[in-house]
């Protein structure tokens, strides 16, 4: 429990730090290119017109789901997929790549994933603006339920940072759990209700699925963008789950961390 | 005098594996897998307020793992090390963004010793005067020069105003003109009272620079006193060395690396 009320204390005194850090972080992954930042919505902008080609017109031959058509219900669920999938992946390997560069004890090493999936999640706010604004001119106007997503953010960004803490450690210390995690996550968006209809399973399958809390998010930010019902009081007892296995992923994810960094350094 | 740096019995292990298996082993298992390499073992020393120490010795004898764990870098295994104040590590090039432009990495690298957005601002200036930057300040720092790097470097550390400074061969890459205005620095320094560490080959530079001396031999201190007594016998003993056959220097290892493993810790 100290492990965890450390690592929070840190994340609330360096909130400036990470904000600020999170930029320059955004900033130097687009130096590169020419179009810059511009990158971070053409590449959601590309797969989402590929997934929607394959999935819904070549699949399904462009039926609806449920009377919501194909292209809304998909990118719906596929926006915090773009926020989750890229800050995993970089959220893991963002301690021993940047171990390095910030050669000081004193500074929190704690925020480094945070600060990581920061930056990640600035495209995904410009992202889920964009997609609000093409929903309001083709048939689903914001409405109310919309009060749901600053919610559905929050418990994503919560989500992530656990998980985080996790495999940062983890990667620091043996490299192939960063292999592993891309693997992963290369399975993980087809086990999520993002690209294609699971509710015809057997219950009993989709309850397995249920139990990776990222399908919680994939279903609130649909219910949310779509104006499905208010997820998270009509699925109250998913919503605790949910929240219970953020709080157990913290806590592991909390003393890993303290247990090993002040020896991270010496796994390079 | 006041003491700034005392460290005590401070040892650093580090493990050879003879393949990565024997390295997971080592992390998963409590038993111990790999040989022990000691990079230092049981050095202790005292420094005061104001002093300039040099760290001296052949490649490998451990001054820039002595000079990361003071700085706090680098975990040591055993031992301690009692610092008055924020110690600061300069060594080439470190802790800088190749991708963000050279302001950027000025507030970067501030921010993360714990600037406020109000002293990095206030600070910025005088760092750019003094890394002699010019334009290049916008520019992306992979197209710097590693002198460029260095006084960039040099720059920021010096106007954190850190209480122990320790620069790890980071001058021996800048031109005259700008090690004379590092030497300006580093007396206003001790003048201050701050305490300075120096590691370089060149014995020049350290006769130059620094009051005292410690002469490092496989991880352990050989000589510590007085700059122009320890300089001096190192380099005897570097003419004795140099003169030596590749056999002989072979055996000298071993001979030292032996004693160093079998030194009974108390």
């Amino acid at each position: 429990m100290s492990a965890m009320m450390t690592v929070i204390k840190e994340q609330i005194a360096n909130f400036y730090l990470i904000r600020r850090l999170s930029l320059y972080e955004l900033k130097s992954s687009n130096n590169n290119n020419y179009l810059g930042m511009l990158w971070e919505l053409l590449n959601p902008g590309i797969q989402i017109t590929i997934f929607w080609f394959v999935f819904g017109y070549g699949i399904r031959g462009g039926s609806d789901v449920e009377g919501v058509p194909f292209f809304h219900w998909m990118v719906a669920g596929l926006i915090v997929w773009f926020f989750i999938n890229p800050s995993i992946s970089q959220g893991s390997k963002s301690i021993y790549s940047r171990i390095k560069m910030i050669s000081k004890m004193s500074f929190p090493m704690s925020v480094i994933p945070t600060y990581v999936i920061f930056s990640k999640l600035y495209p995904h706010i410009a992202l889920t603006i964009i997609i609000t604004i093409i929903f309001q001119f083709s048939g689903f106007p914001i409405s109310v339920y919309y009060l749901q997503v600053p919610y559905f953010m929050f418990a994503s960004v919560i989500l992530l940072l656990a998980i985080s803490l996790i495999t940062s450690t983890l990667s620091t210390i043996v490299r192939d759990v960063q292999q592993i995690i891309q693997a992963l996550l290369r399975i993980m968006i087809y086990m999520l209700p993002i690209l294609w209809v699971t509710f015809k399973l057997p219950e009993s399958l989709q309850a397995v699925m249920k139990l990776n809390p990222v399908y919680y998010l994939v279903e609130g930010y649909r219910h949310a963008l779509l104006g499905e019902g208010w997820y998270i009081t009509e699925s109250i007892s998913y919503t605790l789950y949910f929240w219970l296995i953020v709080l157990v992923l913290f806590f592991i994810g909390s003393i890993l961390h303290l247990k090993f960094r002040r020896h991270f350094i010496d796994f390079l | 005098m006041d003491k700034s740096v005392i460290v005590e019995n401070v040892t650093k292990k580090y493990k050879l594996y003879q393949n990565p298996s024997e390295k997971l082993l080592d992390i998963i298992l409590p038993k111990s897998y790999g040989e022990d390499f000691y990079a230092l073992r049981n050095v202790s020393f005292e420094a005061n307020k104001g002093d300039i120490i040099g760290f001296v010795g052949v490649n490998g004898s451990g001054k820039s793992t002595l000079s990361n764990v003071i700085a706090g870098v680098v975990p040591q295994t055993e031992g301690t090390i009692k610092i008055n104040g924020q110690p600061s590590l300069i060594a080439v090039s470190a802790g800088l963004n190749n991708q963000l432009t050279g302001r950027e990495n000025i507030e970067l690298k501030c921010l993360m010793l714990g600037f406020s957005k109000k002293d990095i601002k206030n600070l910025e200036p005088s760092i750019i005067e003094f890394a002699e930057l010019d334009k290049f300040i916008d520019q992306p720092v992979k197209s710097y020069s590693s002198g460029m790097k260095s006084r960039l470097g040099f720059s920021i550390s010096v106007h954190t105003d850190p209480d122990v400074l320790i620069i790890d061969e980071a001058l021996s890459v800048g031109d005259k003109a700008f090690a004379e205005k590092c030497l300006d620095k580093m007396n206003e320094f001790k003048s201050q009272g701050k305490t300075m560490f120096f590691i370089s080959h060149s014995i020049g530079q350290m006769k130059q620079f620094c009051e005292k001396a410690i002469w490092l031999e496989y991880g352990q201190i050989r000589m510590y006193g007085d700059v122009n007594n320890v300089i001096p016998e190192y380099e005897k003993f570097l003419n004795e060395y140099k003169k030596m056959t590749s056999e002989e220097k072979k055996e000298y290892r071993d001979n030292s690396l032996k004693k160093q493993r079998e030194l009974n810790l108390v």
